[in-house]
């Protein structure tokens, strides 16, 4: 679908499109760290494997938001990421905005409409990874994570 | 190449709070600008009981070469991102009750963007989750007792407020009041920002001639005045609500005044508010709570096809028959 193809959300009392629905979910394996995607969005979907084992369907270890804002129309600037000890914000123009919260385990983030599926894989993708790799890689989780070598982060890596 | 900022004890070694629609803002730096900034502010110790909230800053030189962008506003969940004009990047933590902000220099030395911009948008921002309601509402005080006069957008809230503020009253806020909660009752603040007119009202106010409409934040061309500068009123921080006027356009001449009920108090704010992220309970219980309050004091709709001038004086006059009445 193309970006122009998406149906616009409006919604006066939303002017910040947290209510953006994001029907498209996933789980994938990261390690042995479980993460839920949401997004709205099938080309920000990772391109990583599914969690496809029916004993780790519990709680998800990580969870993902990602809006596609197709309202957003700058071109991506470097990252500036702003660190503080209960979050971590990423801040790439309106074109890429996200932001970690490391006790709530979210990343949560807008992902503008001049950002193609290439730059989104190639580029925004493995920074999320990395970044996310390093906030988790203290906890328990993360250990066991960076235990696998083969883990999706790292081979989402750039 | 992504650039680190480190928003930590040692690198924010400036500190100093202020109090703003009640509430205490503690703020940490690393620019003593931003401490001459915050001096525009009353001191925290006059509001000892207020709600606190964190705001850390680092004044950024090298922001002054990012694009320069109008305001851009995104929110998800607790979280919400801003960039405001001059090339400044501000987010929130609503659970948290703090504010980190990447600010140019050309941000931390305008105070213009300090008094008009920053503060009205984080107390937008944070308030419900700091015991501050933001409303859609202007808010004007006549012989000591707070009128707040909302209406749907485009009613005319700004004009009449003007026109209001010309007859006397107090100016307080002409588009967002911020209502907090006292064991009196409700506080109504506003926040010192500008008084909007679209331009189509220089007919009413022939003093607009000598300004020059510029786009205001919502994106609409609009003149933006110091209420107590330029437009020369009477300005307050702050009053005790006692009225409650909705403003609605008549398409015929006249003025007509007449109750209206609680329930059409509380349906109006709840239904015109902003939504509010769902983990957020308490703050949508506390704006829930304000309304509920508001919809207990006199309130009335105030339909008016005349003049804002017209319509300011029908309103004084009925304000003044209550105040003899009483």
């Amino acid at each position: 679908m193309r970006h122009e193809d998406r149906p616009t959300y409006r919604d006066p009392l939303d002017l910040l499109r947290r209510f953006v629905p994001t029907p498209l979910k996933a789980r994938y394996r990261v390690g042995t760290l479980p993460v839920l995607v949401e997004t709205n969005d099938f080309s920000l979907l990772p391109a990583f494997p599914l969690e496809t084992d029916a004993e780790n369907r519990g709680a998800p270890a990580l969870e993902w938001k990602l809006i596609r804002d197709p309202d957003a129309q700058d071109t991506m600037q470097s990252p500036k990421v702003l660190k503080t000890p209960s979050l971590t914000m990423i801040e790439m123009g309106p074109s890429c905005l996200v932001g970690i919260d490391h006790e709530r385990r979210e990343l949560l983030g807008f992902i503008g409409a001049n950002v193609d599926a290439g730059t989104y894989r190639e580029f925004v993708l493995p920074f999320l990874c990395l970044v996310t790799r390093n906030e988790f890689s203290t906890d328990e989780s993360a250990t066991a994570l960076s235990g696998k070598k083969e883990g999706i982060l790292d081979r989402s890596e750039p | 190449m992504a650039r680190t900022l480190r928003f930590e004890r040692h690198t924010l070694p400036f500190r100093t709070d202020f109090t703003i629609a009640g509430t205490r803002c503690l703020i940490a730096t690393n620019s003593h600008q931003i401490l001459s900034a915050a001096a525009n502010w009353k001191p925290a110790a006059t509001c000892p009981d207020g709600a606190t909230f964190e705001m850390e800053v680092i004044v950024d030189p090298s922001m002054d070469a990012d694009p320069d962008r109008s305001t851009h506003f995104r929110g998800l969940r607790h979280l919400v991102f801003a960039f405001l004009p001059p090339r400044s990047f501000v987010t929130y933590d609503l659970r948290r009750k703090r504010v980190h902000a990447l600010l140019s220099s050309a941000a931390a030395t305008d105070h213009a963007f300090w008094n008009a911009l920053l503060l009205p948008i984080t107390i937008g921002v944070l308030g419900t989750t700091i015991g501050v309601a933001p409303l859609h509402c202007a808010c004007l005080e006549r012989d000591g007792a707070g009128v707040l006069v909302a209406g749907v957008s485009g009613a005319g809230k700004s004009t009449l407020s003007a026109a209001l503020a010309q007859r006397g009253f107090a100016f307080i806020s002409d588009d967002w009041t911020y209502l907090s909660v006292s064991p009196s009752g409700l506080t109504a603040h506003g926040l010192s920002a500008p008084l909007k007119l679209l331009p189509d009202t220089v007919r009413f106010f022939p003093q607009l001639r000598n300004f020059s409409p510029r786009r205001s934040l919502n994106g609409e061309m609009a003149y933006e005045l110091d209420p107590g500068g330029s437009f020369a009123c009477r300005v307050k921080a702050a009053t005790a609500p006692r009225h409650l006027f909705f403003l609605e356009r008549a398409r015929t001449s006249g003025s007509s005044v007449v109750p209206c009920s609680p329930r059409f108090v509380r349906d109006f704010f709840e239904s015109s508010g902003e939504r509010l992220a769902d983990e957020l309970t308490d703050a949508k219980a506390f704006r829930s709570e304000v309304i509920r309050t508001l919809s207990t004091y006199p309130c009335w709709t105030l339909n008016s096809g005349e003049s804002p001038e017209v319509t300011a004086g029908a309103l004084d006059d009925f304000l003044r028959e209550m105040h003899h009445a009483a």
